[in-house]
């Protein structure tokens, strides 16, 4: 008996050496690319720091400077925001009505997801600059054609009211990545709730509102956060289409955090003055999706809830 | 199995302290050994196939020029980045700027003793005055020299100006000028704005307006791009920004927010008339033919002749391994390598000027008079202004032009807002001290 005890704790034993073992790797990974740059981050937020001279703590006066007296980064706030309430709904919206339509049953369906999702899988550089030319007022292709349909053409990526919005269209372009994963929620809705619906004599709207929506909203909860969180941060579109013009309405924060960080072309960056920038951001996106989950309940269905 | 990790160890500390040896962190040392000296340019592969062609003339037994590919797109990142890790070629590509902000933090090798008490030519009174000025921080050091200058003006089409039926630009043509050309040619041909100046509407617009003031006898933006002491916009400024945002206003001329990074390609396709630019534009038209007939004029004046001026050059990390190599190499770069490389193509006069002669000789024989008459007229124009702050702050500056100064000239703000504009330059540079 004490002999089999003994056993039973030395196999405990070594078990555990390997669980602790087999979780190192990550908390390794953890340790050194997540809570130490967290760490640094905040560290270097207090200091004033270029990369090339040592720190000097500065205290909180790269945030007294970034909340009173840089003249870019409310509006930079204010474009941001701006972005994410325009592109999250959007993003949803047409991910989840492509998803709806690419779940039927018809000839093609497959090319017409492929299609959809296609965008994803290229460059995203080459896809963005491509739209550059587009979108150009004088020469592009959106406004030869409105003008061949006789319909008013616009500034686009050079108008101050434009900019942003056209921004949110090229980021539409890849809402296939959004489309795949609805596509996969909706396809694990169970097909006896649609019978049953049928039935009772459901239309479609009813269907929708009652099974499909409810029956997915964990999957659209997920898509809520992921969305705003890459919203928070895009990047990629403003710096190449606008360069965050015209004036500073598409110089979202991210963009503002590099162009401090790593600035142009030989100037000395301000380390210390970007880390603070990316505590903003980073708390930012902390306080949206703690609402987010907060407020969640409200609209999500669990089947986990108890009876 | 012990004695395999010593062993091993021992190798790797040994080839790390030999490579420690190699990487010349012994700034400045002088050694009689073999050297070899490492440079990088931001230049396109076909110019850095012609420097390589010229640098391979470079004849000295103890010294080994090697040039470091760098795309030429990712030049400021690749220059960021081998920066803070501190491992800068011994000679690179910068810009005045650049120059100003490393050697203020002590990162490059001063030359000007060396220049100002040079053997031979290659000394200072053989460099574009001007130039060799801005090259100097406050308290006299150069971290690097200036190679190239560049020189701006207005290119136009010779064509869209005929079929308006308006003057050629030329020389001491003023801005009243100029912006009634705009209104002529604008909406015409396919053009959508009769003048599309970035210069004058991006972030160092309140710089290039300096030149409307100076050449209308005011005062500059202000009083020194390197270490300024004041920003002002006096009379004659505020007059200058009033007539730009009234050609704004009428469409005449492009909006600050024009997206201007293809407006030569617009240019060359004739759907824009008049653009402001610099000289190096030439190089680009001799190779790829603009539909149009084209020329290049100076800036306009209100009175006395004003322009902008700005030169690049080539900077050395303080850490370079043999500062005599170095230098000798920096010399040969700025007394021969031009004559190889400017007439395939002639992108900018060289700031050494007994090495413009190729500059200009190649652009004569490329037929490009009207650029040569204008590179040479802005060279010794009687006044002069900065292009931008170099300082390390200056893209604080760069923030308040696009919040204040461009939506002045859009018409969002009042042009009476330009001095608040200017307080908050002014108390910019006295927090700066």
């Amino acid at each position: 008996m004490n002999r089999s005890r003994v056993g039973m704790s030395r196999s405990a034993g070594s078990d555990t050496r390997a669980a602790y073992l087999f979780i190192l790797p990550p908390i390794i990974g953890f340790s050194v690319f997540v809570a130490y740059p967290l760490v640094r981050s905040f560290y270097l937020a207090l200091t004033k720091y270029n990369g090339l001279t040592d720190p000097v703590f500065v205290g909180l006066d790269n945030f007294r400077r970034l909340f009173t007296v840089d003249p870019a980064f409310w509006p930079s706030l204010k474009a941001t925001g701006y972005l994410v309430v325009l592109y999250v709904p959007l993003s949803l919206g047409l991910g989840l009505a492509l998803a709806m339509f690419c779940n039927q049953r018809f000839a093609g369906v497959r090319i017409v997801r492929t299609l959809a999702y296609l965008p994803v899988v290229l460059p995203a550089i080459a896809t963005i600059t491509l739209w550059k030319f587009i979108l150009n007022p004088q020469v592009g292709l959106a406004n030869t054609i409105l003008a061949k349909l006789h319909l008013p053409t616009s500034s686009w990526l050079q108008s101050p009211s434009m900019s942003m919005p056209s921004i949110v269209i090229v980021m539409l372009w890849g809402v296939g990545g959004t489309m795949i994963i609805f596509l996969a929620a909706l396809q694990a809705v169970p097909t006896e709730l649609y019978e049953a619906a049928k039935v009772d004599g459901a239309g479609p709207y009813s269907v929708f509102f009652r099974i499909t929506l409810p029956m997915i909203s964990p999957i659209m909860l997920l898509q809520v956060i992921l969305q705003t969180t890459a919203a928070l941060q895009t990047f990629n579109q403003p710096k190449i289409l606008t360069g965050g013009g015209p004036g500073f309405s598409t110089n979202v924060l991210m963009l503002s955090i590099y162009n401090n960080g790593f600035s142009n072309l030989g100037r000395i960056p301000q380390l210390g003055y970007a880390s603070a920038q990316v505590w903003v951001l980073f708390i930012l996106i902390i306080a949206v999706i703690a609402l987010t989950a907060k407020f969640s309940s409200l609209w999500t269905y669990s089947d986990n809830t108890p009876d | 199995m012990k004695k395999h990790i010593i062993g091993t160890s021992l190798a790797c500390a040994g080839l790390l302290t030999a490579t420690a040896a190699c990487s010349g962190s012994d700034s400045g040392s002088k050694s009689d050994g073999p050297v070899t000296v490492t440079v990088m340019t931001w230049e396109s592969a076909q110019t850095n196939a012609a420097i390589d062609k010229a640098l391979a003339g470079f004849k000295d037994d103890k010294i080994t020029v090697k040039r470091v590919d760098t795309p030429s797109g990712g030049y400021g990142d690749k220059l960021a980045s081998l920066t803070q890790a501190k491992k800068l070629p011994d000679l690179f590509w910068c810009g005045n700027d650049t120059e100003q902000q490393y050697t203020a933090q002590g990162l490059t090798v001063d030359w000007a003793k060396r220049i100002t008490d040079g053997d031979g030519d290659f000394k200072a009174g053989n460099f574009v005055g001007s130039a060799m000025e801005n090259w100097k921080t406050g308290d006299g050091q150069m971290g690097g020299l200036p190679s190239l200058m560049n020189t701006y003006g207005i290119w136009y089409s010779v064509d869209a100006f005929k079929a308006a039926g308006i003057p050629e630009p030329k020389a001491g043509w003023t801005w009243d000028e100029m912006y009634s050309a705009a209104s002529k040619l604008a909406n015409k041909g396919g053009a959508k704005y009769g003048l599309v100046a970035d210069n004058l509407t991006s972030a160092d617009a309140p710089f290039s307006m300096s030149m409307y003031s100076v050449s209308a006898g005011g005062a500059p933006f202000t009083d020194n791009v390197n270490h300024p002491t004041k920003a002002e916009a006096d009379d004659k400024y505020v007059e200058g920004v009033t007539k730009l945002a009234a050609a704004i206003k009428s469409g005449s001329v492009a909006p600050p927010g024009y997206d201007a990074s293809n407006v030569q390609a617009l240019f060359s396709a004739g759907k824009v008339p008049m653009m402001v630019g610099g000289q190096w534009l030439a190089a680009g038209f001799q190779t790829d033919k603009p539909k149009i007939k084209y020329g290049f004029a100076p800036f306009p004046q209100v009175n006395t002749p004003t322009t902008l001026y700005d030169s690049v050059g080539i900077c050395t990390p303080k850490y370079t391994a043999n500062e005599d190599a170095t230098y000798k190499v920096l010399q040969y770069l700025n007394t021969k390598v031009w004559d190889a490389v400017l007439p395939a193509s002639p992108v900018a006069p060289p700031a050494y000027t007994p090495a413009q002669a190729s500059y200009f000789d190649a652009l004569t024989k490329a037929g490009q008079t009207t650029v040569v008459d204008t590179v040479k007229a802005d060279l010794s124009a009687e006044k002069t202004v900065g292009v931008r702050f170099t300082t390390t702050w200056a893209s604080q500056v760069a923030d308040l032009t696009t919040a204040w100064y461009q939506p002045i000239l859009s018409g969002k703000k009042p042009i009476s807002d330009l001095q608040t504009y200017v307080g908050k330059i002014n108390d910019l540079i006295k927090s700066a001290g």
